[in-house]
């Protein structure tokens, strides 16, 4: 009865915790978080979260994470829409994009696997050493604007179904085939996912390079709504994501906690947080900030605990000898 | 197996082990030597003037005591990377306290809040099994905020300043700043390398079930580890104030940046450690890094976004060396 | 209680959870007594001594220590009681030096003020040595990389610096290399000399019987057995261990060698620098090759060689049929190989995973479709047969597998690799922490593949299973195969041991 209990307690944990956050906005801003504007706005913010939250997600559910994807997204953008206008073939902002942030994910997963770099020093690393860098090239080259050519990609009758499309290949790629499930058994434990053959480091490259392809993805949808290039591009956006996922109740640790809609209602949260301070007069930065980590450090923990309770409550008829331990946070993360 | 015949090197105390220690020591001195002949030659000659000099000197001390404290967190295994934002809230009080109040209240104020936040942290990692890395981050985005929010009202919202007067800044100048260096080095030596908690710190970041089952109270170590590091980073605080007599606040996680130049001398250190102990080789490695930065700006590389991007080069390179020959699992 | 009994157990209960481990135990220990504690995987024994060494807290009965009422709260309470214990994992400090680990945890009796006299320290670590004739491991070096003997020999010495009155010694004698267990028996007769008493846990009946004076046998948690060794024999011991007698239908009735003439499997001249050296065999198709050693003989990292986990820096691991190397474990599970590892808990099984994606994540390959489409009704059907073919007691194929009991997590684990077409079978203690019953099952499992011409790579602990099981038997050693012996050969303990050793 009370095993049942507690899975359902982790299921539910994003849907009320996203109910709750709404709730709270809702009534704060006086019905003006939900006028039909509003909405439009949330839907639009939350997109770019969503589609590199779909890529960051292996990442995650594999015990590591990816806190570069923000400068990824700035780098991939300016560069993608730099070749574009540069030759004139304005479409080419979608490939060049995806390819620029293919390989900042290549990047970072060769070093996570091959060279055993702990991924968020790597991506921390890369955060605020390629920051600088992107920073520097946009002064160089400049505000770039959307063409009027690709104008028509912001309609939402164009955008909406893109981004559907591209949401509903990575949930099936996540949910649905081998990649999903073994980066999630590398999260929950490495060693046996060695031993029961998945491919490790083949995984944690992949993994990377889909967080980078979807910063990519994120740098086009970023581009295509404000209209050009801008230097507040991604930034935070890294910080953003992750709460995301960890909002919607995915563990630190990932494993098989990490689930495509966790990161959705986790991404609905954290921007009706960042949207609902600002409608009801907290803009700034650093009030959304504090909040924002408050509220990650509150749900770390909840999460961490509910595990911890399941666990416990199934530790059972075992004939298990002192030297038998399960493991305990053998391959946690300090 | 055939058994590793431990060579006499390893004895302690021995002939062989310290000619081995020694004769690394010479290699590394004339490898210095060399390396700075030629940056020397690269400035036409502005880089080994003592005015020069003494600027190196000047910047790698409170950067030596950050490092220090990450000394501490490697041993116990633990990340934190909310130190920025603690160093900009206790350089705050620093400034504040010391303009009003003197130079004594000021570094009252300065590693009281250190001490206070870090050991506040460090009650979250000991009583929370969330992992310190991220626990950390959260930490670091709210003290950034709670710093901004502070001095809010008075400039920019971006860009925040704590002015610190001049007349107070004497620790930020040569040579007290050395003196402060010399007195940090005795203490930080004894502590880690010779008291029973120096010990214990290590021994849980070894094998936390071993120490444990032997007696080792993990979490009151873990909070000593709060305390000792917290106290050295109000101490970075103080200097950090001192010498630049402002503090930049920004959100966005700008408060990481404070921490990647200690991180870097502290990963160089940690790579030296099989041969040089760690405490010895933090300041040395200090000022080597700073050599290097120095002489790019010398030779007009322009400071802020192309040192950082170097900067962070050089952590990951440091990171991918010093991870050489792990087979443990990483994350 | 006589004058001459240092430490008595009275109906001493243990659980862990809703597991009984120690079932009303009873048990004395004299002065200057050597007693060997023996029992099959778990039973309970390594339980036990924890509770005596403080290391866990007994939940009913009582413990009296020379007459008086006995508690330890931790292993420290218990040093100062002057009972300190050698335990099964290893138990040192890596990045500290040699010196630091003897004394962890009682470094202030070198401290003033905190700050610690290494000389001094070093110089009581010294003595210890010398006192006990240990062999001397350089005390200011760190122990990262130190060989399992030097960290044993260490751990001893920590033991050994608390002049101890009763030591606990739990399968240390496997760690240590021939010289040095001789070291060791004659260590554990001075202590018996000087009144102390020592309690040996060891997998090695003959070594109980020639250096103990009494032994407990338990079983299942329970003490079914306490003799004084000058009464019994190897036979009583393994009787009482097991429960009955180790007949035909347990392992396999016949002693022929039984196997087809294709080879499927050859390792030629394979290498593991520190593990294994010029390791060359042939696997036939319906074959059961046994591999048996004592600790570091390697047979271990055959397995994982075999498997592809390994790097191999000579020689190689060749399908025949194909003629490709085995380099890697993705490798060998798409050419039908599975493995089944020592450390069920911590390398074959996801534990706090549920059994559903234990059982599909070996077989996601053969059960992707188009677009490499996982169809959640196929990878169900897979779960819910292993399950109801294993028998496997549970609530359902969304528990947790912590939740199960050894036994059951073993059926988990064999199942999910047989429900596969396989070509090779790479089983290293199968039987490990599983009681009886499952464990004929499984040696039904083994006997149900070999007739169907899968060839099973059999690693043991226990020699009796590789005897009872196998075609072939490698006895390896220090790394290398010394000597194959075939079923219809002289195939009994005796002929094994006196190879081994």
């Amino acid at each position: 009865m009370t095993r049942k209990h507690n899975i359902k307690l982790q299921t539910i944990i994003p849907f009320v915790a996203f109910a709750v956050i709404f709730l709270f906005f809702t009534i704060a801003s006086k019905g003006r978080m939900v006028t039909a504007r509003n909405i439009g706005i949330l839907i639009d913010q939350s997109m770019v979260i969503m589609l590199i939250g779909s890529g960051m997600l292996f990442v995650v559910a594999q015990g590591s994470i990816d806190l570069s994807v923000g400068v990824n997204l700035a780098l991939s953008g300016v560069i993608g829409m730099w070749v574009a206008l540069a030759t004139g073939v304005h479409i080419l902002l979608i490939p060049v994009s995806l390819i620029v942030g293919a390989i900042v994910g290549l990047f970072n997963g060769t070093l996570v696997s091959k060279l055993k770099v702990p991924s968020f020093v790597l991506t921390i690393a890369l955060l605020i050493g390629v920051r600088g860098i992107v920073l520097m090239l946009q002064t160089k080259i400049g505000t770039q604007y959307l063409p009027a050519s690709l104008r028509i990609l912001n309609e939402p009758y164009v955008k909406i179904p893109m981004f559907l499309v591209i949401l509903a290949i990575m949930t099936y790629i996540f949910e649905f085939t081998k990649a999903g499930r073994y980066s999630q058994a590398i999260g929950e434990n490495e060693t046996v996912a060695k031993f029961t053959g998945v491919p490790i480091n083949k995984m944690k490259i992949l993994a990377f390079v889909l967080s980078g392809i979807m910063a990519g993805a994120g740098a086009i949808f970023s581009i295509i709504t404000v209209g050009g290039t801008s230097q507040t591009m991604g930034s935070f956006t890294e910080m953003k994501t992750a709460m995301a996922i960890f909002l919607g109740g995915v563990l630190v640790t990932g494993g098989y906690s990490a689930k495509i809609y966790k990161m959705l209602l986790g991404s609905f949260s954290i921007t009706t947080i960042v949207n609902g301070l600002a409608i009801i007069g907290y803009p700034e930065t650093e009030v959304s900030e504090s909040v924002e980590g408050v509220l990650l450090l509150l749900i770390l923990l909840v999460t961490m605990l509910s595990a911890e309770r399941s666990r416990k409550r199934e530790k059972a008829p075992s004939d298990k000898e002192p030297d038998e331990k399960a493991v305990e946070e053998a391959t946690s993360i300090k | 197996m055939q058994q590793k015949s431990l060579s006499t090197k390893d004895t302690p105390g021995s002939k062989s082990e310290l000619k081995a220690k020694l004769t690394f020591a010479g290699i590394f001195i004339v490898g210095v030597a060399v390396v700075f002949f030629i940056f020397n030659l690269l400035t036409h000659g502005n880089f080994l003037e003592w005015q020069n000099i003494k600027i190196i000197l000047a910047n790698m001390v409170y950067p030596s005591f950050m490092a220090w404290g990450m000394c501490f967190l490697f041993a116990c295994g633990y990340n934190d990377m909310s130190w920025g934002g603690v160093v900009v809230l206790a350089s705050f009080a620093t400034g504040v306290f010391a303009n009003m109040y003197g130079l004594v209240a000021g570094l009252i104020a300065g590693v009281l809040v250190g001490t206070v936040l870090v050991f506040i942290n460090f009650c979250i990692f000991a009583y929370t099994k969330i992992p310190s890395w991220i626990a950390s981050l959260s930490l670091a985005m709210i003290y950034e905020a709670i710093a901004v929010f502070l001095y809010r009202g008075k400039s920019t919202k971006a860009l925040v300043e704590a002015p610190m007067a001049k007349e107070l800044r004497i620790f930020g100048l040569l040579p007290w700043s050395l003196v402060v260096l010399a007195v940090g080095f005795v203490i930080i030596y004894f502590v880690y390398n010779r008291t029973i908690i120096g010990y214990n710190i290590r021994a849980i970041g070894g094998n936390a079930n071993v120490s444990r089952a032997l007696g080792v109270n993990v979490r009151k170590t873990l909070l000593w580890v709060g305390l000792i590091c917290g106290l050295i980073i109000g101490i970075t605080s103080f200097l950090q104030e001192s010498y630049a007599g402002i503090t930049t606040v920004k959100t966005g996680l700008a408060s990481i940046l404070l921490i990647f130049q200690p991180l870097a001398i502290a990963l160089l250190a940690d790579i030296l450690q099989k041969k040089i102990n760690i405490i010895i080789a933090v300041p040395v490695c200090a000022f080597l890094l700073y050599a290097v930065f120095n002489m790019m700006t010398l030779m007009h590389i322009p400071s802020g976004t192309l040192q950082e991007a170097l900067l962070c080069l050089f952590i990951i390179v440091f990171a991918v060396v010093g991870q050489r020959g792990v087979k443990e699992v990483v994350k | 209680m006589s004058a001459e009994t240092v430490l008595e157990i009275r109906g001493l209960h243990k659980y862990f959870g809703p597991t009984h481990a120690n079932k009303n135990i009873n048990f004395t220990l004299k002065k200057g007594e050597i007693k060997g504690l023996i029992g099959e995987n778990g039973s309970g024994k390594s339980t036990l001594l924890s509770q005596i060494a403080g290391i866990y807290k007994y939940d009913e009965g009582e413990m009296l220590l020379n007459g008086k009422p006995y508690a330890p709260a931790n292993p420290l309470d218990a040093n100062r009681a002057k009972i300190a214990m050698v335990t099964q994992e290893l138990g040192v400090v890596d990045k500290l030096p040699v010196g630091i680990n003897v004394f962890l945890g009682r470094l202030d009796q070198f401290a003033k003020n905190g700050v610690v006299n290494l000389k001094k320290l070093n110089q009581a670590a010294a003595q210890v040595f010398e006192k006990w004739n240990l062999p001397p491991v350089p005390l200011g070096a760190l122990m990262t990389g130190m060989m399992i003997e030097q960290r044993k020999i260490v751990e001893l010495a920590r033991a050994l610096s608390v002049e101890p009155d009763i030591l606990l010694l739990d399968e240390i004698t496997q760690s240590l290399s021939l010289n040095n267990r001789n070291n060791l028996y004659a260590l554990i007769k001075r202590l018996k000399e000087m009144g102390k008493s020592v309690i040996v846990i060891t997998h090695d009946i003959d070594e109980m019987l020639a250096i103990s004076d009494s032994i407990t046998v338990l079983r299942d948690g329970e003490v079914v057995g306490d003799v004084k060794t000058s009464e019994t024999t190897a036979e009583q011991i393994r009787y009482m261990m097991v429960g009955r007698n180790i007949s035909g239908d347990y392992y396999r009735a016949d002693n022929k060698v039984d196997y087809q003439d294709e080879v499927v499997l050859k390792a030629e001249n394979v290498t593991i620098p520190g593990e294994i050296e010029d390791v060359s065999f042939e696997l036939h198709k319906g074959e059961i090759l046994g591999f048996c050693g004592l600790s570091d003989s390697g047979i271990h990292s055959v397995g994982k060689a075999v498997f592809g986990l390994s790097k191999i820096t000579s020689g190689s691991i060749r399908l025949v049929a194909t003629g490709e190397e085995i380099k890697s474990a993705p490798d060998a599970v798409r050419r039908q190989m599975a493995y089944v590892p020592k450390d069920r808990d911590n390398e074959a099984l996801m534990i706090h995973a549920s059994i559903h994606h234990n059982c599909t994540l070996p077989s996601l390959d053969e059960l992707k479709g188009s677009v490499g489409y996982l169809s959640p009704s196929k990878l169900k059907k897979l779960s819910d047969d292993v399950v109801a073919n294993m028998s496997v007691k549970c609530t359902g194929i969304g528990q947790t597998m912590d939740a199960l009991s050894g036994g059951n997590k073993q059926k988990v684990n064999l199942g999910r690799w047989l429900a596969k077409d396989l070509k090779v079978l790479v089983l290293d203690c199968p039987t490990r922490g599983v009681d009886v019953g499952v464990k004929s099952y499984i040696y039904g499992l083994m006997k149900k593949a070999k007739a169907d011409g899968i060839a099973t790579i059999l690693i043991s602990d226990e020699l009796t299973e590789v005897l009872g099981m196998a075609d072939r038997l490698v006895v390896m050693k220090d790394g290398r195969i010394i000597k194959t012996i075939r079923r219809d050969e002289e195939f009994t303990e005796h002929s094994v041991i006196e190879v081994m050793i």
